[in-house]
């Protein structure tokens, strides 16, 4: 902490100021010294943060567009490509389910159906089913259009409702949004969006009279991840300037207290129900972009699992902060994809565990202690359980890789898992992990060395035995670790509510 | 005439055990504020107690107990599983954000039940698990029983509307006559007010949530004991459960018992009469018109804002 | 007028991506485009199926199935394959299966693909792995509309080892009809793509014989049947019932029988499962008989206990091993034509069509209609359930 004040900080501040030390006339001491209690950190890492923090936010912007750009000169595998496009989507979706939750402060629970009717308001104006076949121009505005005229409706009865009861009336509107599209084959006998099965053979994006195919040989056409971007960039500025405008203050001042909002005379239904719809014609849009690409939309893709998935991005990153909450969705995107392979992803328990600690401890002798305890309990018990037989560590890691050859020497992988052990440790784990949050100092320390090696353990044998039911099971751990831990996510605002 | 008795039937069998969920809800909104949305998935835990607890016993075919002694464990065995449960979730998931916003314990909620959700599905797979009450005692559960008119009321629904009832009014017993259940019901009114009167709010939180979950458990049994249960039907169930709550009238406890029954009895007699395809989305449109008109419920109080 | 301009430059920036995006020729396929694989290396044959959620059980027997296959024919056909896997469960629609389509397609080494096991699936990928040029032959994926129909789900590219849903549901229809001589049958779905396709054909089937037919649905969720049951009426002799969860036939057949109805549960094939829907009385349909009796199975059944000891028989798997059994041949036949290298994958494609297996897995001999992919006289097995729950061949 800088301690001493320098006249030449109260010179700068106040031109012509005198420059004897002591206050000055016309001169607020206090405020002077505001940027010392600022909290930041000294050093070079506090430089480094106020340099940072003096970029303009549309550099960042640009910088991300130009990276996901260049992504497809690096890799040239369609697969990288789509899923590039997929993050896209992912995080097009966070920055509108933060409009609603991060800056209105409302617990929408059935975003995806917003997106799912940008979705199906695409195909049917874009397919053979009504014999529409209207160009871009049209047909993503009008989706747009419709998922926030939906979004309106949706909170027309927020008004009368506090949080907890909006969070139900959304939850109750997906559900009816889901209902009506699986029986939508059905509607008083007529086919009006093919139900179950879905519509097929949707067009796809056409500019300016040239259609965009949406594969090459089957290979994904890149096209569609700049036609992505650049609705990115656009959604992203809107956003940006909506939110600094007298509407975004006036959402927050909503969040912050909605009483007292109202009692200084804010409009706060209006303001619900400006956050509904701009969220929902994100979502909207989203939906139309991503359904001109996939050539057709099912019901199924619209399930809760998606609503969890938007969610953890948008409270990862941050709620309220739409650089943050990008990062989330790009985090957790990437993440979710990794873990499909069991082989690739098996780096990240040991990567992240190792950030983890590091973060916890920094460089220490304690650091140092835990990790060299884990990795040398891993051998001990690997050898141990080894000699008492064979099969107990003769197993081959789910998935193969590079990694795997390494840790085969380290963890303990049966070859034939009993039927008990599964549960029995993943329960065991869980009960530690949460144990180890009530212990403090040696302790904690201590038992932190047999707990990551029992990680490492179900992780190998459990975890990436079964990647799908995995990734949830991250999801779900990850959004109740980061209310509890860090509500604010990792570049929200820190909240305070006052009572 | 054997229709309507019998969908009565299958309204009450259904009722029943969504007023045991609800009144789960009820307990601890009424205290908490808190829509518990991991409720469900506590219920959906229970079932699988439940049903481990079962196959321990021997299984239906080749019980090692008793017909009666086997449910009583089986049942049992669930509800202590998920009171714990319940404990440690309210401890790790509810407890630090007591002071948070209140949107902050509500999206740890959703973390939690989708935690719970797919945990079971990675720990024992997706696959439905059959209680196959059929083979209890030969058949007995499902062909003794006596009849109105010409519908047969097997055993089995006996038992498990006789079985809810009798947690219901033990619990209201709890509620209304015993020193902690009026501890929660100052609580519930007015938390720092009971603070100050002494009441260990903390110790009144966690009891109100082991009720809470002992009732899902046990709901969790009486379903499972009917139809398979899967990893993945705490969500709906939980949202039926927590209509029920809300047409009650969230915090009430003779709500959450009537707005059960009133959502099984509409449930089964849209389905019976009008149709099986549209039943869900009435019954959704029956709650948001209740949310509209009456949010506070049947049963409940106005939320009246204090400023 | 800081705002007017960021937001014009962005609008810009915009345009001008959109524009190259248009104006980029297809060259970004790349150095992914024509390479030619030796069919020396090894090759891979991906297997997408649901090996996790509710279809589990389906999927990870079709593995067991698909590796034995790929263990037990690379000799035959002198080959050295891979099998690499994609989990597509079913709770989490087609996005899995186009993301692993993409996977498939951008890796070459992959030269046919065994399903999407869902017909779902089929419908969503088939077009991307149609334009790469990469077959995929499905052990399940039933439903009519992809192969049939004015507007196909899928492509030229697609193949099926069992019949459709077009076969399953008229046969059904026709046994209840001929056999069980039915006068009012209850049809139920469940407001998915398998149970619904199969519905709709029975019912039509029904119709036209004129027997009273009464449309059921519900959610595929539902699990207490209770009110269903009750609609049943009093004098129907079936309940058709085509669940993809045989667990809640079982469920169903109590309930029916706790309420006093005298109708009989018609399952389709995905309730096919001894283990779990065994009440006597009922019926199942499946695309296949049990493989045991046939004689020149023996060995092959053996081979496959000895390498999943824990695991029964049953009927998804071995239409699995047929597929693969086809892929493999369908590559041994590109590899000649190409004279030891696969020059394009769609010479696999091209082979399949064309190929004929004696002593099929599933009974019988195997080969193509020569319209659609569809195998040529596919039929359905139908089995009644007997009081000690096992499956007795009926029609």
């Amino acid at each position: 902490m800088d301690d001493e004040t320098r006249d030449s900080d109260f010179e700068q501040a106040v031109p012509g100021a005198s420059t004897t030390a002591g206050p000055a006339i016309g001169k607020d001491e206090w405020v002077a010294r505001s940027g010392e209690r600022r909290g930041g950190r000294t050093g070079w890492r506090g430089v480094l943060e106020a340099r940072l923090a003096r970029v303009p936010w549309w550099t960042w912007l640009i910088l991300f567009i130009g990276l996901v750009a260049l992504l497809p000169v690096g890799f040239e595998s369609g697969y990288v490509r789509r899923i590039a496009f997929n993050t896209v989507i992912f995080v097009l979706l966070a920055l509108g389910l933060n409009v609603v939750v991060g800056w209105g402060g409302l617990l929408d629970l059935g975003y995806a159906a917003f997106f799912g009717v940008g979705a199906y308001t695409y195909a049917l104006v874009s397919s053979d089913k009504f014999d529409l076949h209207l160009p871009i121009f049209l047909s993503i505005p009008l989706a747009a259009v419709i998922g926030g005229l939906v979004g309106l409706l949706v909170g027309l009865p927020s008004r009368r409702l506090s949080g907890d009861y909006l969070a139900i009336v959304t939850l109750f509107f997906f559900q009816i949004f889901l209902t009506a599209t699986n029986n939508s084959d059905n509607i008083f006998g007529d086919d009006l969006a093919g139900g179950p099965n879905g519509l097929i053979n949707i067009d796809p994006l056409s500019l300016f009279g040239h259609r965009l195919e949406i594969s090459h040989d089957g290979i994904f056409n890149v096209a569609y991840l700049y036609v992505a971007l650049a609705l990115f960039g656009l959604v992203y500025v809107a956003l940006r300037l909506a939110n600094d405008s007298r509407t975004g203050r006036a959402w927050r001042s909503l969040r912050e207290d909605p009483l007292a909002a109202e009692l200084m005379g804010m409009p706060v239904n209006w303001l619900k129900l400006t956050a509904f719809a701009f969220g929902a014609a994100v979502a909207a849009l989203t939906g139309s972009l991503a359904t001109a690409l996939d050539g057709s939309v099912f019901p199924q893709t619209f399930e809760f699992p998606l609503v969890i998935t938007i969610y953890t991005m948008v409270i990862l990153g941050g709620a309220g902060s739409q650089a943050g909450v990008v990062i989330g969705a790009v985090l957790i995107s990437v993440l979710l994809e990794v873990l499909r392979e069991p082989g690739d992803s098996r780096f990240l328990l040991y990567v992240a565990g190792a950030l983890a600690l590091l973060g916890a401890l920094k460089l220490s002798a304690r650091f140092a202690a835990v990790l060299g305890g884990t990795i040398v309990l891993g051998f001990l018990a690997h050898a141990v359980a080894g000699r008492i037989d064979e099969g107990w560590t003769s197993g081959v890691p789910n998935g193969g890789g590079r990694v795997a050859e390494w840790v085969d020497e380290w963890v303990i992988v049966p070859a034939d898992l009993a039927g008990w052990i599964t549960p029995a440790s993943y329960i065991g784990l869980v009960a530690i992990v949460l144990g180890l949050t009530l212990v403090r100092g040696w302790t904690r320390l201590v038992l932190l060395v047999p707990t990551l090696y029992l990680a490492a353990f179900v992780w190998e044998n459990v975890l990436l035995a079964k990647p799908e039911p995995t990734r949830f099971v991250i999801l779900g751990a990850l959004l109740v670790a980061v209310m509890v831990a860090r509500p604010e996510g990792l570049l929200g605002e820190k909240r305070v509510e006052i009572i | 005439m054997d229709t309507f008795i019998q969908l009565t039937l299958n309204g009450l069998t259904l009722g029943s055990v969504y007023a045991l969920i609800a009144l789960g809800y009820s307990l601890v909104y009424g205290i908490l504020k808190l829509l518990n949305f991991a409720h469900g998935d506590v219920f959906m835990v229970g079932s699988f107690i439940g049903y481990g607890a079962l196959q321990a016993l021997g299984g239906s075919a080749n019980p090692k107990v008793p017909l009666w002694l086997l449910l009583v464990l089986v049942t049992l065995a669930a509800m202590v599983g998920c009171a714990i449960l319940g404990v440690a979730i309210e401890r790790f998931a509810y407890r630090p954000l007591r002071n948070a916003p209140r949107i902050a314990p509500l999206i740890s909620a959703l973390g939690v039940s989708f935690f719970l959700a797919y945990s079971v599905q990675l720990l024992f797979g997706a696959e439905q698990r059959d209680y196959d009450a059929f083979a209890l005692g030969e058949g007995t559960l499902f062909f003794s029983g006596f009849d109105i008119g010409n519908v047969r009321v097997p055993l089995l629904r006996i038992i498990i509307i006789v079985s809810a009832f009798i947690l219901m009014v033990l619990l209201w017993l709890l509620v209304t006559k015993t020193r902690i259940g009026k501890a929660m019901r100052a609580t519930s009114h007015d938390r720092e007010a009971a603070a100050m009167m002494g009441i260990n709010i903390d110790r009144v939180i966690v009891f109100a949530f082991v009720l809470g979950s002992a009732l899902a458990g046990a709901a969790g049994v009486l379903f499972a004991l009917r139809a398979p249960t899967s990893a993945t039907i705490g969500f709906i169930i939980g949202l039926k459960g927590f209509t029920a709550a809300v047409i009650g009238g969230i915090g009430s406890i003779p709500g959450a018992m009537a707005g059960g029954l009133i959502l099984g009895f509409a449930e089964a007699f849209t389905q019976g009469y009008i149709s099986t395809r549209w039943s869900d989305l009435l019954v959704f449109a029956i709650l948001i018109a209740f949310m509209l008109f009456r949010p506070q419920g049947l049963f409940g109080r106005p939320d009246i804002n204090k400023v | 007028m800081k705002r007017a301009i960021m937001l014009a430059l962005v609008s810009v920036v915009a345009a001008v991506l959109a524009a190259t995006a248009v104006a980029r020729p297809a060259a970004t396929v790349s150095a992914d485009a024509q390479q030619a694989v030796s069919c020396k290396s090894t090759l891979k044959i991906a297997l997408v199926t649901p090996l996790t959620g509710g279809a589990g059980f389906l999927g990870n027997a079709q593995l067991s199935w698909a590796k034995y296959a790929v263990k037990r024919l690379q000799r035959t056909y002198g080959l050295r394959i891979r099998l690499v896997t994609g989990d597509t469960p079913v709770e989490q629609g087609p996005a899995p299966a186009q993301a692993l389509a993409q996977k498939y397609v951008a890796d070459r080494s992959v030269v046919a693909v065994i399903g999407p096991a869902t017909s779902g699936a089929v419908a969503a990928t088939s077009r991307t792995y149609f334009q790469a040029g990469l077959a995929h032959i499905s052990p399940s994926a039933t439903r009519t509309s992809l192969t049939q129909g004015a507007v196909k789900e899928a492509t030229q590219a697609f193949f099926r080892v069992v019949g459709g849903d077009y076969i399953q549901g008229p046969s059904d229809a026709k046994f209840m009809v001929e056999k069980l001589k039915v006068s009012k049958v209850v049809i139920i779905d469940f407001q998915e793509p398998y149970s619904v396709g199969l519905a709709d054909a029975a019912q039509s089937f029904l119709k036209a014989k004129g027997v009273t037919v009464i449309r059921e649905s519900t959610s595929v969720k539902t699990t207490d049947f209770s009110s269903l049951v009750t609609k049943v009426p009093n004098d129907a002799q079936i309940v058709f019932f085509p669940t993809q969860q045989p667990e809640d036939a079982q469920t169903f057949g109590q309930q029916l029988l706790e309420q006093g109805k005298r109708a009989k549960v018609f399952g389709g094939d995905g309730s096919n499962s001894p283990d779990k829907f065994k009440l006597p009385g009922s019926y199942v349909s499946n695309f296949a008989p049990d493989i045991s009796g046939f004689a020149y199975n023996k060995a092959l059944i053996a081979g496959w206990k000895r390498d999943n000891p824990k695991s029964s028989l049953e009927s998804f798997g071995p239409p699995t091993y047929g597929a693969v059994q086809v892929a493999m041949n369908a590559i041994r036949r590109a590899c000649n034509v190409g004279k030891g290298q696969i020059k394009d994958r769609r010479d696999v494609v091209r082979n399949v069509k064309r190929i004929v297996v004696k002593n099929w897995i599933l009974g019988g001999d195997f080969r193509f209609s020569t319209r659609t992919n569809d195998p040529l006289n596919a039929r359905f097995y139908i089995f009644q359930i007997q009081s000690n729950g096992s499956y007795k061949l009926v029609g």
